[in-house]
């Protein structure tokens, strides 16, 4: 299954991405961020399905929360880098 | 057993408090270490808990809060972040050694703002005079954790922000009971103990942290973020909680948040003013008792030290103790308050008062103290 991976500077950071998606709807969990994306080591992301990116995108720009980096998770379960 | 020690910690906790602590230890790992269920558990445990004191602090997010072992380690890394050595500080005449301590061992220049005890509108003109150019912070209790004298934080915030100094507050005493909107005072830090008025337990603390406030780690070490960085992480809270965290004491602390929420720290003021009051009466008269008492009542947290004519204050706690009555006495490692009262030498006997004492218990201790004096132990 596709889905989109919202990178979070930290756990808290995602912690409150997570609250934030789920406040409008937004079906979000917390995962920590694959070793092979995760650049500066341990970090944790935020995965929710594919067509919520743009709602989700809105919700956490108005809570003035910026992903660091986003992924889509392809069907072969490889990551490419998603340019926002 | 009176226990009339809720400055020093609260004896009595919602029973949840302990059955959190419990369940914390058999189903908590450790969070952000991992992806599993344990691991996700005491997360979420974690977020709560910084979500709640967030709500209940006056902080806008989560992130800012962070878990310490107590008031003090929080204060010292509040003092480190700000206070460069030989740097002037300028403190309240009833500062705690937590403060003042940390500020020694930094060589700062201590100035100190104070006026008669329960005078706000005079310690706030002596913040007001002494706040100069030089001073690169400032430090207040919120209340005192020997007199209960309550400083007036709103004013005096209103004036560092003015004057674009940074502040700290220590709300070891008033928080769980006094108002507290740490954003809304534009504070640097305001630091609590977990252990006190927010009952819960020992070894947890608070530090919230302004916006932008550039804080700095007492300790570096394992965070479960940006791993591959030797620097600390540059974000909140990771960048002030290197190690495991306290998780236990965390979900003790959550339950403890939510017993002060549900029951409404305004309520909880009112109970131990009234019990205060009461115990003002009641020991008002003793022959020999001297009180530290707010005349008008609204500048007083549920504080109160006494002072006994012909007894040594050590003495009488000892003799109250060994009769079921638990109180504090001494100069309560606060000589700089002792000394801005004038009570150095003799020091106080201190009653404090929790959401759980009753007026029964002061008209027992009040009975007790009679039967002590009347002794003349």
């Amino acid at each position: 299954m596709v889905y989109y991976l919202i990178i979070c500077k930290s756990l808290t950071y995602a912690q409150r991405t997570a609250s934030v998606l789920s406040k409008v709807g937004i079906t979000a969990h917390i995962m920590r961020t694959p070793r092979t994306i995760a650049s500066e080591g341990c970090s944790h992301g935020v995965k929710i399905a594919q067509r919520r990116l743009p709602d989700a995108l809105v919700a956490l720009n108005r809570a003035e929360l910026s992903p660091q980096r986003v992924f889509i998770m392809e069907a072969d379960g490889s990551y490419q880098e998603v340019r926002l | 057993m009176i226990y009339f020690d809720a400055a020093a910690t609260t004896l009595q906790k919602p029973t949840e408090v302990a059955l959190a602590c419990a369940r914390a230890i058999r189903t908590c790992a450790s969070p952000g270490r991992g992806g599993h269920k344990p691991a996700m558990a005491a997360a979420q445990t974690a977020y709560d808990c910084r979500a709640l004191a967030g709500e209940l602090l006056g902080v806008a997010e989560p992130e800012r809060v962070v878990f310490t072992m107590n008031a003090t380690h929080a204060l010292n890394t509040a003092i480190r972040s700000l206070v460069k050595p030989g740097d002037t500080v300028l403190i309240s005449g009833w500062e705690h050694n937590a403060v003042t301590r940390p500020l020694k061992a930094l060589n700062a220049n201590i100035k100190v703002a104070a006026g008669p005890l329960f005078d706000q509108e005079a310690v706030l003109a002596s913040f007001e005079r002494e706040l100069t150019g030089d001073v690169s912070c400032v430090i207040s209790t919120q209340c005192s954790n020997v007199f209960g004298m309550v400083q007036p934080i709103d004013k005096l915030a209103a004036l560092c922000r003015e004057r674009e100094v940074p502040l700290i507050v220590d709300a070891s005493q008033g928080a769980g009971c006094l108002s507290i909107d740490a954003d809304g005072w534009g504070a640097a830090f305001v630091a609590m103990p977990g252990h006190k008025g927010l009952y819960g337990p020992q070894g947890t603390g608070l530090l919230l942290c302004g916006k932008d406030v550039a804080a700095a780690p007492l300790i570096q070490g394992g965070t479960g973020s940006d791993s591959v960085n030797q620097e600390m992480p540059d974000f909140l809270p990771d960048r002030l909680e290197a190690g495991t965290h306290n998780i236990a004491g965390v979900a003790g602390l959550l339950e403890g948040l939510r017993f002060v929420f549900a029951k409404g720290p305004q309520n909880i003021l009112e109970h131990e003013r009234r019990l205060l009051a009461r115990a003002r009466d009641a020991l008002g008269q003793l022959p020999g008792v001297e009180l530290f008492c707010d005349p008008l009542g609204k500048r007083q947290g549920g504080v109160l030290s006494i002072r006994l004519a012909r007894m040594d204050c050590e003495s009488a706690a000892q003799w109250l103790g060994e009769r079921g009555a638990a109180v504090r006495a001494g100069v309560h490692c606060s000589p700089l308050a002792h000394r801005t009262q004038g009570t150095l030498e003799t020091g106080t006997v201190r009653l404090s008062f929790s959401a759980f004492n009753t007026p029964k218990e002061v008209d027992r201790f009040a009975e007790l103290l009679e039967t002590m004096i009347r002794k003349g132990v």
